[in-house]
């Protein structure tokens, strides 16, 4: 046995804790979960079953931890975990899942699947089993501080362009300010109007706030590809920068795995709780407007829809937040069949949309949002992750949609009464 | 008033030779005694007739003290039922053998083609698999309970029979009602394809292709499986209504009711297990590559073309068919490295 | 062999089950589990409950897709529960030989109804095991054995309705001594621990604020 199988099997062993017993020893194998997967519908291949995707964890649960498994480990019969099977998973996993998550929704048995599909990532990236691509970002993200490469010298150009266009101060490492904002690179080098609208509703509002040279990269490849230790030194580096500000408050981009990584699984990467609090920006510019500091005015009048991002709705609870802000200056917003917690996925999370491999089953899985679209015929999509406008935009485009696609935050800013709005 | 008694009884068991023994009273006229009892007797047994009187007891039937027609059915269970049965089972039998040696196995013609097409869903071979697993049952269990006398109390003796008689009968009576609910079940989900389609009695003139090996045209189901569809339906029908009623006697059916469904119930059952053996044998050894349909839902093109050649050109008009790499993608099998999954020990 | 399969293999065969599902749900419960350290925003203890009970209804929207599941899985569990609990002989039984107190049974025709629906139930659920792709995918020796095994039990209690051939009944008594033997190491214990699974997922959820 290869020293990196010993290690990725020793990694899948610690990932065995109660919960996971009480999942495997639950399941039925009734199948439910294919039919809430989008891998699955779209593909009707039954290996993108979720619970399948669990099954080198699952394999070694039974030979070491049931009955079983080790009356056959005494008779020498076992069926070790191999390279092969972890190779071919390794496809299943990062190519054909976007840990949305709505197969944790739906078991009647009430499993996990996507929170045990991240621990079969763990043990495949300690065993040296991840694309290509997604191995490349995360060294990227360890060496420079960003995925995509995007260095601080980048981020100050993109600043001094907003700030002649929006005639606005952006305030970088200001102390003791009462939110620190983290980016993330897609914002910084496609969306930069995400940064625009962040400086014109704080101005508008009065939110004391400041971006950190040190740590303006909220994305965490660590998460995406299963590294926990990587995910602990990205989230060290924002803790890092927040202390050194002594904000109060960290405010994670739209992107959806951000939040993921910042938010909740952030404390338990590094193995102790912050110093801050950390709110999504969907969840703060709910409280401005409730507390009444965002005046806004116009409606948009175009009938549009929102499109949940997996991990800030279903995996993140912040559900009514971006409808409560979408009525407030919409008219015409209308929901998908499916939405909220049963929201379908873009088919680009869960590093899916940075892995080059997978492209053509991702444009495949894109299909559902497709139908879903289709059914509402809507001339725009709002959302709030930087990772799902873009697999949207794409799979638009793939498919001669003529559609829409805007940030939340940004469609917002638009509407502020001092702000650039029409 | 014992010898009253006793003259009654000796009556009543020579009641079968109540017409001899009229005529013996002929020859021996010594002195005539009037049997008080006479009368009272020949009232209770009508000879053909179950005459009613009247009781304490208020159920259905119980004014009757001896029903005649009980002999009659009796005799008919242990005699004619019996007979038409093993007679009906044997000849089937023996028919489906001789189509088997003398070379009657169907072949896919041409060999198959490596594309399939799907032509039952999930739920349509859930409906199928889940009455044929409720009439195999029904008809071991029924077949048990009808050749218990003639085959099983020779086998096995008296008190084993008694024992599997009484799991027949409860087993029976318990699965009973549930075939009904998958006989409905196979009823909607397959009757618009068993309607009856011109062209039908042209493949019917043609024997089918059963015998001989000419082609015989046919879309989605031929007639003979059409007919299979209605004899099941229709006898099912007949079978579960009347068992119903044997099952459930409290609807005041009384012993007549009861006899005329045991004896429908039993006659149709015996003619759905005898052309059931032939659909079995004709869907396993008799065809090839006719199980596969029911097993995976689909089956090959060239086996299509062989029985159902309109329904293999609909589909192929409509771009339905896979290939076979597709198909085993579809069963979770498209690897590119050779991958199994480890099944469970245990 | 009936003085075995009514005294010391009835005792054993029990013994083997409660110690094994207590045991397994005591790994399961009071297993050792990391802390989160991540603050919550909302009650876990209601999540979990909420989980707990939500997950007996499934999603309006994937109801037409799994149809042949849900209704056959409840035919199932509701028949057997009702099987199992309030048939007249089975009440007998454990108010003799278990419990020492007893409750006033199902009605027979209720019994007889109760076990046609688990019967119709099971074998349509194990036939959609074999027969749909994704099921057939994965599943495995033990959810055959677990299937097969439940039938024979409640097979052999239908072929002893008549409570009169001891034979009969000690062939149900026996089926059942092999489940509850292979219960704990088994499929099975889904019954039991399907409680702590809704409840850990729910809490999980319950701290991020979602409804699941």
């Amino acid at each position: 046995m290869s020293e990196s199988l010993e290690r990725g099997l020793n990694k899948l062993r610690s990932q065995i804790d109660p919960q996971v017993r009480s999942f495997f020893s639950t399941c039925v194998h009734c199948g439910i979960c294919a039919e809430t997967c989008l891998f699955f519908t779209e593909t009707r291949d039954p290996r993108y079953t979720p619970i399948y995707k669990t099954e080198p964890l699952r394999k070694l649960w039974r030979q070491e931890y049931t009955f079983w498994g080790k009356l056959a480990g005494k008779l020498g019969i076992t069926d070790p975990l191999t390279e092969q099977d972890l190779a071919d998973w390794e496809t299943l996993v990062y190519d054909g899942c976007s840990m949305c998550g709505r197969c944790s929704m739906v078991c009647p048995l009430g499993i996990d699947i996507s929170k045990i599909i991240f621990k079969v990532k763990t043990g495949l990236a300690t065993a040296g089993y991840s694309p290509k691509d997604l191995a490349e970002t995360t060294q990227r993200a360890v060496d420079i501080g960003s995925p995509m490469g995007v260095k601080i010298g980048a981020l100050q150009a993109q600043i001094k362009h907003i700030e002649d266009d929006i005639n606005l101060k952006i305030p970088i490492d200001v102390e003791q300010a009462d939110y620190m904002a983290l980016l993330s690179s897609m914002e910084i080098m496609y969306f930069p109007e995400y940064i625009s609208a962040l400086a014109q509703i704080f101005n508008h509002a009065g939110v004391s706030w400041t971006l950190c040279s040190e740590a303006f990269e909220a994305t965490n490849s660590g998460l995406q590809i299963g590294n926990t230790e990587v995910a602990g030194v990205l989230v060290e580096r924002i803790v890092a920068g927040a202390e050194k500000l002594k904000v109060k408050n960290v405010i994670s981009p739209e992107c959806g795995h951000a939040y993921t990584a910042i938010r909740w699984e952030g404390p338990n990467f590094i193995g102790r709780p912050y110093s801050f609090k950390v709110v999504h920006i969907l969840e703060l510019l709910d409280e401005l407007q409730q507390s009444g500091r965002l005046k806004l005015a116009g409606m948009e009048t175009e009938r549009l829809t929102f499109h949940d991002p997996c991990s800030i709705v279903r995996r993140g609870g912040i559900d009514s937040e971006p409808r409560n802000l979408l009525r407030s200056f919409t008219e015409n917003f209308v929901e998908m069949t499916e939405h909220g917690t049963m929201n379908w996925c873009c088919g680009g999370g869960g590093g899916v949309n940075s892995n080059e491999r997978a492209e053509p089953v991702k444009l495949q899985a894109f299909n559902r949002k497709k139908s879903q679209l289709d059914e509402l015929d809507v001339e725009t999509i709002v959302t709030s992750c930087s990772n799902c406008r873009l697999v949207i935009e794409e799979g638009l485009e793939a498919n001669d949609m003529d559609i829409n696609i805007v940030g939340l935050t940004e469609m917002l800013a638009e509407h502020l009464v001092d702000g650039t709005a029409h | 008033m014992k010898f009253l008694s006793i003259f009654a009884l000796l009556l009543f068991v020579a009641t079968p030779l109540a017409g001899f023994a009229a005529e013996d009273d002929k020859v021996h006229q010594g002195i005539f005694v009037e049997n008080p009892g006479t009368d009272l007797w020949r009232d209770v047994r009508q000879r053909n007739f179950a005459m009613e009187g009247s009781s304490q007891v208020k159920s259905v039937d119980s004014n009757i003290l001896i029903n005649p027609q009980g002999d009659e059915w009796a005799r008919f269970r242990v005699g004619v039922l019996v007979r038409f049965a093993s007679i009906t089972l044997v000849i089937i039998t023996g028919l489906l053998l001789l189509h088997y040696v003398t070379g009657g196995r169907m072949k896919i013609e041409g060999g198959r083609s490596g594309r399939v097409l799907l032509r039952f869903s999930d739920f349509e071979r859930v409906a199928h698999w889940t009455l044929a697993i409720i009439f195999l049952f029904l008809a071991i269990t029924g077949l048990m309970l009808l050749f218990g006398r003639p085959v099983l109390i020779p086998l096995f003796g008296h008190e084993l029979f008694s024992l599997l008689a009484s799991a027949s009968k409860e087993g029976h009576n318990l699965i009973g009602p549930i075939f009904l609910v998958s006989l409905v079940l196979v009823l909607v989900r397959f009757v618009t394809r068993n309607i009856y389609a011109s062209g039908d009695l042209n493949w019917l003139l043609k024997g089918g292709g059963l015998f001989g090996r000419s082609h015989v045209s046919s879309g989605f189901f031929n007639l003979g499986e059409k007919a299979w569809y209605w004899i099941l339906i229709l006898a099912g029908l007949v079978i579960s209504v009347s068992g119903v009623i044997l099952v459930m006697p409290n609807f005041g059916q009384g012993r007549e009711i009861m006899e005329m469904s045991h004896k429908v119930h039993s006659i149709a059952a015996i003619v759905l297990i005898a052309v059931s053996m032939g659909h079995i044998y004709l869907a396993t050894a008799g065809t090839e590559g006719t199980l596969e349909g029911m097993k995976t839902g689909y089956v090959d093109l060239k086996w299509a073309e062989t029985h159902h050649d309109q329904w293999a050109q609909e589909c192929q008009d409509k771009n339905l068919t896979i290939s076979s790499e597709e198909f085993a993608r579809l069963q979770g099998k498209a690897v590119d490295k050779s991958s199994t999954v480890a099944k469970e020990q245990g | 062999m009936g003085s075995i399969i009514d005294g010391s293999l009835w005792y054993f065969s029990l013994t083997v089950f409660v110690i094994g599902v207590v045991w397994n749900l005591v790994r399961i419960v009071f297993g050792k589990r990391k802390a989160d350290f991540s603050i919550p925003r909302d009650s876990a203890v209601a999540g979990a409950l909420r989980t707990l009970i939500s997950r007996f209804i499934p999603d309006r929207h994937m109801l037409p897709r799994i149809s042949l599941q849900v209704v056959a899985g409840y035919m199932f569990h509701l028949g057997l529960f009702v099987l199992l609990f309030f048939a007249a002989p089975h009440v007998r039984f454990l108010d003799e030989h278990i419990l020492g107190f007893g409750w006033s049974p199902a009605p027979h025709w209720l019994f007889i109804v109760s076990a046609q629906f688990a019967f119709l139930g099971l074998i349509m659920l194990w036939l959609h095991r074999v027969i749909n792709v994704v099921s057939r995918l994965i599943s495995d020796r033990g959810d055959h054995i677990a299937a097969i095994l439940t039938f024979v039990v409640m097979l052999t209690g239908c072929l002893a309705l008549l409570e009169t051939f001891n034979e009969l009944r000690l062939l149900h008594r026996l089926s059942v001594e092999l489940w509850l033997i292979y219960f704990p190491f088994s499929r099975l214990m889904h019954a039991f621990t399907f409680v702590p699974s809704r409840m850990f997922t729910g809490a999980w959820f319950g701290r991020r604020g979602v409804g699941s």
